[in-house]
């Protein structure tokens, strides 16, 4: 069997799998990228919107103190607040940094990185080229990383001395040794043929979940696969009932239903609509944020010319409330013609403006919908679209509980809340991805022994388990009827009952699943790729269904039917999901949230933290700031 | 609508074979969507890559009726009879609908794709005009998708041509006001821009509009230019 030694394995190639390989490269371990997909791929590339970093270059009150408090107003305050603190301060180095690798960004005129406005932001924050700020990210680290590799070679007479990406290449178990992370196991998906890493750490950067539903704008990769491999190592899940659903994804043709509509188109000045040509998100801006929206659209218009005298209009309130509000326009019987409603920039900006601010948007709806945004509004929908919750990590260095274990990006969970503000992603890829890589680093270079692989024999068997099945299961038919269930039952809004159906339907799905069979072989079959990603994807199911049932609250991503408020005695809990190494069942339990830093804390005003916090936590703010305005 | 699909199993297929499938004839259908369907319901080893479905990461490219096309934004509606959908052509087969890209990876990587910098970094951003940018952004919006090696003439018979979106990519450098590098020895080569005969194929494959049949040109005078004065600056 094929088999490598590495320092460091990187699992997942977009933005913080490249960033975690770049900062393990440099700090001198032999490191290996593995991804499912091709390089240069990774969802990353479809990211439109912009990278967050509180640079100032475009309204210079902006700092990371701002970038901080809006990180967590938008995540509910339900954020690690490290976690933000740390990516509110060192987004704008990691911007430089991109750029100095050669990444290009649309300019201000005297020549400085522009900022773009975006929901939830109160200044324009979003350093972004066009609308396809993701695909000169990914293919400027891409290019960091041929960069690394040509140096290597100079000096040592190898390209792949000290980094070497595995592309299609699949992970299906971690393997360990005496509780500690040991290594990898994959295939190839080209030939079928296994593969061994034994490495010491391991850093998790897959992404998301986004296939477990029919309308996502994720795509096929996206199939929780870091999050299984994380539980089944023994490793623990956070926030896993805080999904986002994007507000803006398109409804029709039903091809491309879920595919995403760029946050830029409303923070650009587009406005959304219902079939009655109101500007319902007026209706709709919650209690949390009323003194922070304009009231009238005449204000709302004048914010985008001048933000010091005007508050910003409610198309840009943060993800999770945008998302609802549609979803109650159009089960109230005003949505537009095919399910969804109207979001129109064709009257707000002249035309040759849009092509130059949105030109993918304006190629996407032209070529997929034949819609011209320029002339017409387009019809748009919420979209299953990023999962706030993931592994459970140390903020400053992305570890995990399990000794060796790393992660970074979407598959981790903390830094986001209860819901993620549009650029904040980007931003927090680049951030977790190079302290996961440093953190690795560091924990190899404390080891006194590498450890040793085991497992290998039972994961290989795990694998080759649907193809030796004669006669079993469709792993496609039980795919589609795990996204029916979950759109359907766990989707934007949840109700208990619904939700404990889904959680029936995935526990006899996963014993199908232990009966899938796929004909044709070992060399590129789709059907058995299908067959053991599913796994993830029940797993990670369970996970989502299991917190949303027990979250008796509505909070950014999970919004509960029969508990419509949001509730301070909720903030406080994190849901916490672990498995046993054969995935059989996932357990639930509450974990306290530390309180925020008082230099943290003291950042908010008292009314606003008491729309959120126990009285107990105020009382601890009030002593903050005491304390705080006697030492001044 | 009938897809007559090439299928090439390794081992089992000597060469690539047609084989028909039946779809339905949708008017929201991509070819994409439609293979998607056979593979879902009719045939799971059917192998093709794709991903985003907007256009966006390349990784779908195919040879639609003959030419190159994305097949995510190219539609059922676009034709009338049956459509073959073949393999990109110029690379290695390795199943069904699925090519080697490794030649064209080691492509970028020979033109520096990245800026070279003498000299102190600034402390955050370099000083770029929006005019500055506008210089070489259309070059920056290639995704990697290989049609335009697959419509190149020149490529598909000399695999050793350095290729449309490698000569992009460098000229997307070459006119960056950051970088100082200097790109002229892979470029103006035998290999580099003299071996392309301007069919420009390139540019009408380009789902992108990034004219690297433009760039190719003009990277031309630029190497025709330092041949006769050969101490002339790049950016002189």
């Amino acid at each position: 069997m094929e088999r490598h030694e590495y320092d460091v394995v990187v699992i997942g190639a977009g933005g913080a799998g490249l960033r975690a390989a770049i900062e393990a490269r440099q700090q001198g371990k032999r490191t290996a990228i593995i991804c499912k997909s091709l390089f240069g791929k990774a969802h990353t590339v479809m990211a439109e919107g912009g990278a967050a970093a509180a640079m100032g270059n475009v309204n210079s009150d902006d700092n990371w103190m701002v970038h901080f408090r809006d990180t967590m107003r938008g995540g509910k305050f339900l954020n690690n607040w490290r976690m933000a603190e740390l990516h509110a301060k060192e987004a704008p180095d990691r911007v430089w940094e991109l750029e100095a690798w050669g990444a290009l960004f649309d300019r201000t005129k005297d020549g400085k990185i522009s900022q773009r406005n975006f929901g939830g932001h109160e200044y324009p924050r979003l350093a972004h080229v066009g609308d396809r700020t993701g695909l000169e990210m990914i293919r400027t680290l891409q290019q960091r990383v041929v960069a690394l590799q040509q140096e290597d070679f100079a000096v040592h007479g190898d390209y792949e001395a000290y980094i070497k990406v595995f592309a299609e290449c699949t992970v299906t178990r971690l393997l360990k040794d005496d509780g500690a992370i040991s290594g990898a196991f994959a295939y190839w998906r080209e030939t079928g043929k296994f593969i061994v890493f034994d490495a010491p750490a391991v850093v998790l950067a897959t992404g998301g979940i986004g296939k477990s539903y029919v309308v996502t704008s994720n795509s096929w990769e996206y199939t929780g696969d870091g999050h299984a491999l994380a539980l089944l190592a023994g490793a623990q899940l956070i926030n896993m009932e805080f999904i986002q659903f994007h507000p803006t994804g398109m409804v029709w043709p039903p091809s491309v239903r879920g595919i995403l509509v760029t946050e830029s188109v409303r923070g650009d000045g587009g406005v959304l609509r219902n079939s009655l040509g109101e500007r319902f998100m007026f209706n709709y801006v919650p209690d949390v944020f009323k003194d922070k929206y304009a009231t009238s659209e005449e204000e709302g218009d004048r914010w985008y010319t001048d933000q010091a005298n005007n508050r910003r209009p409610p198309e840009l309130l943060p993800r999770d409330e945008v998302a609802r509000a549609i979803n109650a326009e159009v089960k109230a019987g005003r949505g537009s013609p095919q399910g969804g409603v109207f979001l129109d920039v064709s009257s707000r900006l002249p035309a040759a403006e849009i092509i130059k601010r949105l030109p993918s948007m304006h190629h996407q709806f032209k070529e997929l919908a034949d819609v011209d945004i320029t002339k017409e509004p387009m019809q748009v929908g919420p979209t299953c679209h990023y999962i706030m919750g993931g592994v459970e990590v140390d903020a400053d260095t992305g570890a995990a509980s399990v000794p060796g274990l790393f992660a970074a990006g979407e598959v981790s969970g903390g830094m986001h809340g209860s819901n993620r503000l549009g650029g904040n992603s980007l931003s927090d890829l680049l951030v977790f991805g190079r302290r996961a890589g440093a953190g690795a680093s560091q924990y190899v270079d404390g080891l006194t022994r590498r450890p040793a692989v085991t497992g290998v024999e039972e994961a290989m068997a795990e694998a080759v388990a649907p193809l030796e099945r004669g006669g079993g299961e469709n792993p496609y038919e039980l795919h589609h009827e795990l996204q029916r269930t979950m759109n359907e039952l766990v989707g934007i809004i949840r109700k208990a009952g619904e939700v404990g159906d889904a959680l029936d339907v995935v526990e006899k799905l996963k014993e199908r699943a232990h009966n899938t069979a796929s004909t044709g072989g070992k060399i590129y079959n789709p059907g058995w790729h299908l067959a053991l990603d599913l796994r993830n994807m029940l797993l990670v199911s369970e996970c989502v269904a299991k917190a949303a049932l027990i979250r008796e609250e509505s909070r950014g991503g999970h919004t509960r039917d029969d508990y419509p408020g949001m509730s301070p005695d909720w903030r406080r809990k994190l849901l916490v999901c672990s498995a046993p190494p054969d995935g059989s069942e996932v357990t639930v339990v509450e974990k306290e949230q530390p309180s925020m830093r008082d230099d943290l804390i003291t950042l908010f005003d008292r009314g606003e933290l008491s729309k959120y916090v126990t009285e107990d936590e105020l009382a601890e703010y009030d002593a903050a700031l005491a304390a705080k305005k006697r030492e001044s | 609508m009938i897809l007559r699909v090439s299928r090439y199993r390794p081992g089992v297929d000597a060469e690539p074979v047609f084989q028909d499938y039946e779809v339905p004839d949708r008017d929201d259908w991509a070819i994409l969507d439609a293979l998607n369907h056979i593979k879902d319901t009719v045939d799971g080893t059917l192998s093709f890559r794709w991903s985003c479905r907007m256009g966006i990461c390349g990784s779908c490219g195919m040879t639609v009726n003959g030419e190159p096309k994305l097949t995510c934004g190219t539609f059922l509606t676009d034709f009338t009879g049956p459509v073959t959908v073949e393999p990109l052509r110029g690379f290695a087969v390795i199943r069904d609908l699925v090519v080697d890209i490794d030649p064209f990876l080691a492509n970028l990587s020979k033109v520096t794709p990245w800026l070279v910098r003498e000299g102190e970094e600034p402390a955050s951003e370099f000083a770029q005009t929006p005019e500055q940018l506008e210089a070489y952004k259309q070059y920056s919006m290639c995704i990697n998708c290989m049609l335009c090696y697959s419509a190149c003439p020149v490529y598909v018979l000399n695999p050793d041509f350095l290729g449309p979106a490698a000569i992009a990519l460098a000229q997307r450098y070459n006119l960056d006001s950051r970088d100082m590098g200097d790109r002229f020895d892979v470029l103006s080569s035998e290999e580099g821009v003299w071996g392309c005969t301007f069919v420009g194929e390139c540019t009408s494959a380009c789902p992108k509009h990034v004219d690297p049949a433009e760039a190719i040109q003009r990277y031309k005078l630029t190497a025709a230019l330092r041949s006769v004065l050969p101490f002339s600056r790049r950016r002189s």
